[in-house]
């Protein structure tokens, strides 16, 4: 388990990090949220011992985290970066024998990954002269290839088309079954929702919320209405009591002042079709999180 | 895995990636050929020595042509042929064709179209006389054996006051001279490669992932050293050519006797001059994220080396002069300056000792000092880091 406590980091006059504090637990994924420069990159850094925080602290398994530690978590930084004269295999194999692997060990890792990330027919070609797609899978092998024990991930989407995604998603889901917890940021919201446990939204260097997407959901929750009527005379939907976010033809989408009251005039007024709460997505929580 | 094992690996990894590049290799064919063209030009373009072809007719020929083929082959860069006829007019004949160049008959005249060289001449008269002698006693009634033996005389051996004669001299400068300019060559191309490495993986941000997982020094000193090693790879290539060039081409100079201590001498110099001025370009590399700006940062560090140079190369002239005597025992200067007052003769055993010592010294400082540095700065991208700023902090 990964416990992230108060981290606190300022940059001259500008604060990055004001008491930032988050968990993550085995076998959880975990997306990491937030608007430019909200603090995500320079959580991470500190978490990879790549930057020192003014104050708090990082502990694994109940414990402050150590150089030695951290050298068995992977490791994709914002801006990606490998050696461009290297081939993939041997720069994967390279990169898993600085982790402390076996020769054998690294091969056979860097193999197997090679494969699952389609890149076998690029296996002697140098870095540089892949595309950038592809040179993304590398950066993301060189995080995997000595089997972490922890993954922290910045943006290792972007830049990815959908079926490279969906491999990269395939591998991530796998090690999570496996109990490694993975921390990811991402600014793809539909992503996150759908491949995260939980959820931390962060905003101007503080935790603004964090949970599971349903307890994130669960709090925004009973906000807005949906109505769907018929046979209503035109214009009913401002007699409903409430403020009115969105208006489609027979449907309308309201923040009721009381539910209730909503339900009744909406049964005078026609005939009810369709009438409940709307579940919330993940960028409508963030954009609520952030305001 | 041992504080050891990532060194290991880093070096390797330098050594196989940069060893392959086409940049390095080629480098290295095109010096190996220069320096290969230089040793044996000279031989191939001017033949090499002197050739000659001597006419002998009547009496004691025979004798005469084994005296002045033993001659020829004394003198090193001498080649004569020896052409027999049959009498004087046939030897006048072989003259005036061109054939030979002069012709010696019954050992009392010398015919030549035009006189001949000094050297020739010199060699003529020579065996002239020594078979002359040797006739004459043996006409005296001396056994003819004995008579050959006493002529045998060796040449009188040179003992020179001043230690070395003015051609061992000459030897030494050369050897000096070329010492100095592959130490610089090698120190400033080792030490760029070493910079932008350092620019390179700090500017790519692989820097990251690597501190994640080794320690700073680790990576530097993995660094140094494989681009080291590589350095004296193509010391020993460049030597080895050079040495197969001049042997092929039969002009290696009789090289001093101390010459095999110059050289391991010079390769512990590199090492020190070395050491000292990669982990100084790497702790200055590490302040900016791009190799753009690393020409810039990297002037006052060059411009160090160029002046060690330029006193070294100043040194091989006036190898006692005082500002060499100085300055091949001032750090960093003496890396260079010190092996060409060794390859220029004796220097006293103390001014050796001291000068080691004291760049010894220097290599410590620099490895502490620029290590803090490196360690500092190589994670801080974006702007160009004030060298102040990176020693005050913490």
């Amino acid at each position: 388990m990964l416990r992230i406590d108060e981290l606190r980091k300022r940059y001259g006059e500008k604060v990055a990090l004001d008491g930032v504090s988050l968990t993550v637990r085995p076998g959880e994924m975990f997306g990491f949220v937030g608007a430019n420069g909200a603090g995500k990159t320079t959580t991470m850094r500190i978490v990879m011992g790549v930057l020192q925080p003014d104050g708090g602290e990082v502990r694994w398994q109940d414990r402050p985290l150590d150089f030695a530690t951290r050298r068995r978590f992977g490791y994709m930084p914002e801006e990606r970066g490998l050696y461009a004269k290297m081939r993939v295999r041997e720069q994967l194999e390279y990169f898993g024998r600085l982790h402390g692997m076996s020769p054998d060990r690294a091969r056979r890792s860097a193999d197997d990954l090679i494969e699952r990330l389609g890149l076998t027919e690029r296996r002697d070609t140098e870095v540089e002269r892949l595309s950038l797609g592809n040179q993304q899978r590398v950066q993301l092998a060189v995080a995997l290839v000595h089997e972490p024990e922890m993954l922290i991930l910045d943006e290792p989407f972007s830049g990815l088309d959908p079926i490279a995604v969906d491999a990269l998603a395939e591998v991530l889901l796998e090690r999570t079954a496996a109990g490694v917890p993975v921390v990811f940021s991402s600014h793809q919201l539909e992503l996150v929702e759908r491949l995260c446990d939980s959820v931390g939204i962060i905003a101007g260097g503080r935790m603004v919320a964090t949970g599971t997407v349903a307890e994130l959901r669960a709090r925004e929750r009973h906000k807005r209405l949906r109505v769907v009527l018929s046979e209503a005379e035109p214009g009913w939907a401002d007699r409903l009591p409430g403020t009115i976010v969105a208006k489609d033809g027979d449907e309308v989408i309201l923040e009721p002042d009381d539910d209730q009251a909503v339900l009744l005039e909406a049964m005078r007024l026609g005939r009810v079709e369709q009438f409940g709460w709307v579940e919330p997505k993940l960028s409508e929580i963030f954009r609520e999180a952030v305001a | 895995m041992n504080e050891l094992g990532p060194v290991w690996l880093t070096t390797r990894r330098e050594i196989l990636v940069r060893g392959r590049s086409r940049a390095f290799i080629i480098g290295l064919a095109v010096t190996v050929l220069l320096v290969v063209a230089a040793v044996a030009l000279p031989r191939l373009m001017g033949g090499g020595g002197d050739r000659y072809v001597v006419g002998l007719a009547g009496a004691q020929s025979d004798r005469l042509a084994a005296v002045l083929g033993a001659q020829a082959e004394a003198a090193e860069d001498t080649e004569l042929t020896v052409v027999s006829y049959p009498d004087e007019a046939a030897a006048r004949a072989g003259i005036e064709s061109g054939e030979v160049e002069a012709a010696v008959v019954d050992n009392a005249r010398l015919i030549v179209a035009e006189s001949p060289g000094a050297n020739l001449r010199t060699m003529l008269d020579t065996a002239h006389r020594i078979v002359a002698t040797e006739e004459r006693l043996r006409s005296a009634g001396l056994d003819p054996g004995a008579v050959q033996q006493a002529m045998q005389v060796e040449p009188l051996a040179q003992v020179s006051l001043s230690g070395t004669s003015e051609e061992e001299a000459g030897t030494r400068r050369m050897l000096a001279m070329a010492v100095v300019i592959l130490l610089f060559l090698l120190i400033i191309q080792a030490c760029t490669m070493v910079a932008m490495g350092v620019v390179e993986e700090k500017g790519s941000r692989i820097v990251e992932i690597l501190l994640a997982t080794i320690r700073p020094a680790q990576l530097l000193a993995g660094k140094v050293i494989g681009l080291g090693v590589l350095g004296l790879l193509q010391i020993a290539a460049i030597a080895v050519a050079a040495y197969a060039a001049a042997q092929v081409g039969g002009l290696l100079p009789e090289l001093p006797e101390d010459t095999p201590g110059v050289l391991a001498l010079s390769v512990g110099w590199f090492l020190l001059g070395y050491a000292f001025y990669a982990v100084l370009f790497a702790a200055i590399a590490s302040l900016v994220s791009r190799q753009e700006e690393l020409q810039s940062v990297l002037t006052p560090a060059t411009l160090l080396l160029m002046a060690s140079y330029f006193v070294a190369i100043y040194a091989v002239m006036e190898p006692a002069g005082t500002v060499a005597r100085v300055l091949s025992i001032v750090p960093p200067f003496s890396a260079m300056v010190m092996p060409v007052r060794a390859s220029g003769g004796e220097v006293p055993m103390w001014e050796t000792g001291l000068a080691f010592g004291l760049m010894l010294l220097a290599v410590l400082l620099v490895l502490w000092l620029g290590g803090r540095v490196y360690e500092r700065a190589v994670l801080r991208t974006g702007a160009r880091v004030r060298i102040a700023e990176v020693l005050r902090a913490g």
